[in-house]
């Protein structure tokens, strides 16, 4: 029973909070270049217009087109669910693993990239290589981010790390992980398409990457398509806040009331990190896309450095 | 205070990776007044602990020295010779971005290893300070010796200067107070002089590489 309410309370928190990141981030935007943006909620009004919405599937394409949609959405679902909304883990429940959490994303990545190419439009081919091409520049840099931060656990089980960070305190003082939070901020901007790797608010074809591969895609598949790209980025936003800002304010407070409560500093970590992530995207311009290898590798050494600061004082 | 200086010192190293990989010479001195900041920060911390412990202040006047020259005169000097010689940007290094950045890591390795054969140092926040301010000092000269402009080596001397001064703080909690003056006093006489020399080299190349001087005339 309890396990049936620890998912039920997930998949919920991870579906209603999902589009929230991305309506503050864009506003963060539009109030820093002095206009009034959309509203916060913006993106939940576009999700249900669009989900009201019949598909239009171009009958030169195959079956990969029309699944590809609720592939990403399952992946991208199941990836956020596995990251805990509250920093309460029921032990017991289905553990969940950070390598898990990070090939599951990669499958969706992978339908993803496959669509844009199945309607065999230009544009679409061109943006899933350049999705390809990013995501294999920035997994060396996740994937040795996830070995410090298993070294710092000794473990990779989702429970067992925000246990191990729980027992810090402040991880961010911790100089290894402090180079891996920087790490995973920059692997985050690149995974989710924000500015430095890609414009989310291009309207020029040819620099596009992520809505270069939806362009064949409308109505409920679109709206899948976008809810999925949401989810993978409060799924990502909630493993920094998980693992990098596990402080739980109201870990006293029991009972139902206490998870409420803690569903809330979560919430509120969520809009730290969005506001970052706003902040560098006002700041900086996009790349050109030749010299993303430069921002991959600086994530890169960033890791590795957390690795070494780990290893240096011999543990 | 000892969690924040190793969380300092790693941001030190950082920020020479950060210098390595920047790519315009305004970028090269915002990378080096960051760093800068990070070394007052370390000798302010490392003050501040002597100050309670010992009553010394000299750490505090050191650092107090380090925002006055480091952070706000020399970066001040260098984009004002910047501006007078430079109109146009180049490429100014020898291999791409992430082959440098990737190198400079391998030198942190390599002095990961060297460091760790030393037998005196025993305690593991020892090393890791020594680790990480001697990888600054030696990222710093891979960073002069792959640039080719006289501006970029001029911040690389100032970066491997950096990571020296602090491995120096670190190994002896701080240097005798007329050695850190006298360093600041070269230090300042071989920028004034380096800044002269970019104009001389400037007017008889037409260019700041540094190539060029090994050409020869006739």
């Amino acid at each position: 029973m309890k396990t049936i309410l620890y998912w039920l309370l997930q998949v919920a928190a991870a579906l209603l909070l999902a589009p929230l990141p991305i309506g503050a981030i864009r506003k963060v935007k539009a109030l820093v270049q002095k206009r009034k943006g959309a509203p916060l909620l913006q993106l939940y009004r576009d999700l249900l217009k669009l989900l009201r919405k019949s598909a239009v599937v171009s009958d030169a394409t195959s079956w990969v087109l029309r699944a590809a949609p609720f592939v990403v959405f399952a992946t991208s679902l199941f990836a956020a669910a596995m990251m805990p909304a509250t920093v309460r883990v029921l032990p017991d429940a289905f553990p969940g693993d950070l390598i898990l959490f990070f090939f599951v994303l990669a499958l969706g990545r992978f339908f993803l990239v496959l669509s844009g190419m199945d309607a065999g439009s230009s544009f679409g081919g061109m943006g899933s290589a350049r999705e390809a091409m990013i995501s294999a520049l920035v997994e060396p840099a996740m994937l040795v981010g996830l070995f410090a931060v298993g070294l710092f656990a000794k473990t990779t089980s989702i429970p067992g790390v925000l246990s191990a960070m729980t027992a810090l305190g402040f991880p961010l003082l911790q100089p290894s992980l402090l180079l891996v939070f920087l790490a995973f901020v920059l692997v985050l901007l690149a995974e989710t398409s924000r500015i430095p790797v890609d414009d989310p608010a291009t309207h020029l074809e040819l620099t596009m990457v992520h809505e270069a591969m939806v362009l064949e895609d409308s109505g409920r598949h679109l709206a899948l398509l976008e809810y999925g790209a949401a989810l993978k980025q409060y799924a990502l936003l909630a493993l920094l806040a998980d693992v990098f800002l596990p402080y739980d304010p109201f870990a006293a407070v029991p009972g139902v009331p206490g998870v409420l409560l803690a569903l809330v500093a979560f919430a509120v970590k969520l809009l730290f990190l969005s506001l970052l992530v706003g902040a560098v995207e006002a700041a900086t311009v996009k790349l050109r896309f030749f010299s993303v290898p430069n921002l991959a590798a600086i994530a890169f050494i960033l890791s590795f450095l957390g690795v070494l600061q780990f290893l240096i004082p011999g543990r | 205070m000892e969690p924040f200086s190793v969380v300092l010192s790693a941001l030190l190293l950082l920020s020479a990776f950060v210098l390595m990989a920047s790519k315009r010479i305004h970028s090269y001195i915002g990378a080096f007044r960051v760093q800068a900041v990070l070394v007052a920060l370390n000798t302010g911390l490392l003050g501040l602990t002597t100050v309670a412990a010992t009553g010394r202040v000299d750490l505090l006047v050191v650092c107090a020295a380090i925002l006055a020259l480091k952070v706000w005169y020399i970066p001040r000097v260098l984009h004002r010779t910047y501006r007078a010689v430079e109109y146009r940007v180049e490429k100014d290094f020898l291999f791409n971005i992430p082959t440098l950045v990737l190198l400079s890591l391998s030198l942190v390795v390599v002095v990961f290893v060297a460091v760790s054969r030393i037998g005196a140092v025993q305690d593991g926040t020892t090393l890791v300070l020594l680790v990480d301010s001697l990888s600054t000092a030696l990222v710093g000269l891979f960073f002069l010796i792959s640039r080719k402009k006289a501006i970029g080596q001029i911040v690389g001397l100032l970066a491997i200067e950096n990571g020296l001064f602090v491995t120096a703080l670190y190994a002896s909690n701080g240097m005798p107070f007329i050695v850190d003056i006298g360093v600041f006093i070269d230090l300042v006489s071989a920028v004034l002089i380096l800044g002269v020399l970019v104009f001389r080299i400037e007017s008889a190349f037409e260019t700041t590489d540094t190539d060029a001087m090994s050409d020869l005339k006739g």
